[in-house]
């Protein structure tokens, strides 16, 4: 059985929230088709949202590896990727103070390089502290690289930021110059012409089917696209590997029972050193695309409110879930987005002699805290495990997948008792 | 070099800072989390503050600058946050079981509807009291010194109410209670202690603190929306400092970092290449090392 043969019965056997979840992302993806057919949503935007759902997704896969896998309360997201962004920044812009001009293959091992060293030295002082504490001292240690970040002039450029980084495939054969050499592409969903639907379907009249060009702008972004598609397969798998090896049964046995662990025998410090290290190189790598992705860094990158944004991520999708981790990212980047575009609606209603305009002008920003705040306490109230608990991913798949399917063994039973 | 201008201010920010203190380690003791709504309920005082001075106006006389009005404004803001406070406590986080991970970080989203309302209200920007600017005691200048009345105010304020807790926590009844309970909690309910009623009195008074805190940040500094998360973490060092728990701990942690963060020009004055920039980092680190050494604070028993 899989979804290409048999998706109604793939979807029978999913969970209630799975479903859920399944079926909003497909009405999702189904209604940003419908925008870019429609012309509305423009495909280099679409590209960009794209990149940007990707980075917050590879950032909380980062964050669940910590907190999600072994518990640990990390709350300076937002500084390492600051530092995954200004390592790289730093070695290959054409304004760096202090190296620059090196290929982004060597500032992506630089920025990697250095967000070990430092998550080595936050985590020796506070990853022997309380659970509580390390939220606390691990705010404060992000507060203080931020404030290096700004103030440090010399090193870091302080408040002006670092400008003039190159595209990540910069110096490469074909990828450096593939943005310009595509041709000009036109996609014409319906030759000829359009498709204009008046009245009937919902009461509202719409056309799709307009001309689609794609130039210079749209193929750079698909090259990045590309790129953080890569950073992201490449960390899900790793991720996906080493949680289920006893490496990975250990930190979950330390983020259940951190006695119990030590009881038997495990060196948690070690482990819990290993994880926080591990963690911080995947947030410092969403650091890295984001660099190349902006073309500048500056110190309000590292605002804790990313740290934020990512701890919803990962409470949304479910602690401990990889996919729920990646689900939550894109989650994320539609909120983020969803409300800068409350700045641009005004509501005009007519009342007669008198005309009421209500407008969101400026309300972006204070909508989206709310929004955020609502979803964590509505969460931490009614659903605390997230939308996406982890479940049979943290099962090996030949435990289950590979049973005989003869008649000598309990087949159901053996395959984890779907039929309870 | 104006060490005696060092230390008054250091007075002054350490007043605002203790106000905070006391409230978030009576929390973090009795209802057992880290509550990072903390420093948004001292903005919510602030604001307040602001909209009940705009409403009741000056009301006739001043004491040390500051109007009448002032006061009444002080007392709404008080009261203003103590009653938010306490509303959030019955309707989010009492029914909850999460554990103090799972309160903490629904306090975080509790800080954030804060901030988000506020920030609806009154945009982002900055904004001060319609209170008069006032010039320096003509007679401490002479000293060095170049503080305000509403300067003075402050202080006396943050000492009238934190004396007025010390009364409580000693001489009265539910100061014995609150006092056993941020000891032992299970003890204090099996000797007939009614502990909700207790712990609903420690968000009051707890938040009530920090209200006052906010109004006397936003007359020190000004107002805007982040001032008091600004600020929370800074309050958490203090609480640590002190030991968590500890009322008199967090006065004295709230007065020892204070004056550590208004007293970093010093180090600069002897040669040592940190600035004023850094005050707040510095005042992290201790705290990171405080947690590392003596996590249980310099009034805190040891365990």
């Amino acid at each position: 059985m899989s979804w290409l043969t048999d998706p109604a019965g793939e979807f029978a056997d999913l969970t209630r929230a799975e479903q859920g979840v399944t079926l909003f992302v497909v009405a999702f993806a189904i209604y940003l088709l419908f925008g870019l057919l429609r012309g509305t949503l423009d495909p280099t935007y679409f590209m960009f949202l794209l990149g940007l759902a990707s980075m917050y997704a590879l950032l909380s896969l980062g964050l669940n590896s910590q907190w999600g896998f072994t518990g640990l309360i990390n709350f300076s997201v937002a500084a390492f990727f600051g530092i995954g962004a200004y390592g790289t920044a730093l070695m290959t812009a054409s304004s760096s103070p202090i190296a620059g001009g090196f290929n982004p293959i060597v500032g992506l091992v630089v920025a990697l390089v250095v967000a070990a060293v430092i998550a080595v030295a936050i985590g020796i002082p506070t990853l022997r502290l309380r659970a509580d504490y390390l939220a606390i001292a691990s705010l404060g240690l992000a507060e203080v690289i931020r404030r290096i970040v700004l103030n440090e002039q010399g090193l870091t450029n302080g408040s002006a930021g670092v400008r003039g980084i190159p595209s990540f495939f910069e110096g490469w054969p074909v990828l450096a110059t593939f943005p310009q050499s595509m041709p000009e592409t036109t996609i014409d969903p319906v030759p000829g012409g359009s498709v204009t639907v008046a009245e009937p379907v919902f009461g509202i009249g719409f056309t799709v089917g307009q001309e689609i060009v794609l130039r210079t702008p749209f193929w750079r972004a698909l090259l990045n696209v590309s790129l953080v598609f890569v950073f992201l397969g490449v960390s899900y798998g790793v991720l996906r590997r080493v949680h289920r090896s006893p490496w990975g049964r250990v930190l979950r046995t330390i983020r259940a029972d951190e006695d119990l662990a030590r009881a038997l025998g495990k060196d948690t410090y070690s482990f819990k050193m290993q994880s926080f290290v591990l963690g911080s190189l995947v947030m410092a790598l969403a650091g890295v695309f984001y660099a190349h992705l902006n073309l500048y860094v500056s110190p309000g990158d590292l605002d804790p409110i990313t740290t934020f944004y990512v701890w919803v991520a990962v409470i949304l999708g479910g602690s401990g879930s990889n996919r729920g981790a990646l689900f939550g990212g894109f989650v994320v980047v539609a909120i983020r987005e969803g409300t800068r575009f409350l700045n641009q609606i005004s509501l005009s209603l007519d009342l007669g002699a008198t005309e009421v305009v209500f407008s969101f002008e400026g309300l972006g920003g204070p909508m989206r805290l709310l929004l955020i705040g609502l979803i964590i306490v509505v969460l931490m109230r009614f659903r605390p495990e997230g939308l996406l608990p982890p479940q049979r991913e943290l099962i090996w798949p030949g435990t289950v997948d590979e049973v005989p399917e003869g008649p000598d063994v309990g087949v159901r039973e053996a395959r984890g008792g779907s039929d309870e | 070099m104006p060490l005696l201008e060092y230390l008054a201010n250091g007075l002054i920010f350490s007043s605002i800072i203790v106000l905070g203190s006391i409230g978030l380690s009576l929390v973090y003791s009795i209802a057992d989390f880290a509550n990072f709504a903390h420093g948004d309920t001292m903005t919510i005082g602030a604001y307040t503050a602001l909209l009940t001075f705009g409403a009741v106006g000056g009301l006739g006389g001043a004491v040390l600058g500051l109007p009448y009005g002032f006061f009444v404004a002080l007392l709404a803001g008080i009261a203003v946050a103590a009653l938010v406070a306490v509303v959030t406590e019955r309707i989010v986080y009492k029914p909850m079981d999460v554990g103090s991970i799972g309160m903490l970080i629904t306090s975080i989203g509790i800080a954030f509807i804060y901030r988000a309302i506020i920030q609806l209200r009154f945009g982002a920007d900055f904004t001060r009291y319609d209170v008069q600017t006032l010039r320096p005691i003509e007679w401490l200048v002479q000293y060095d010194i170049r503080i305000t009345e509403h300067d003075v105010a402050i202080v006396l304020s943050a000492a009238i109410l934190v004396t007025g807790l010390h009364l409580l926590l000693q001489y009265t009844d539910l100061g014995r209670k609150m006092r056993a309970m941020a000891d032992n909690p299970e003890l204090a309910r099996v000797s007939g202690i009614r502990t909700e009623r207790v712990k609903l009195w420690t968000w009051v008074i707890g938040a009530g603190l920090a209200g006052s805190g906010g109004v006397f940040l936003g007359l020190f500094n000004q107002l805007r929306p982040r001032m008091g998360f600004s600020l929370l973490l800074l309050i958490f060092a203090a609480v640590i400092l002190g030991g968590i728990g500890s009322v008199y701990g967090a006065m004295l942690g709230g007065f020892l970092i204070g004056m550590i963060h208004e007293l970093m020009p010093i180090l600069t004055d002897y040669g040592i290449p940190i600035g004023t920039e850094y005050a707040e980092a510095v005042v992290f680190v201790i705290m990171v090392v405080v947690l590392l050494v003596r996590p249980n604070g310099i009034m805190g028993e040891a365990t």
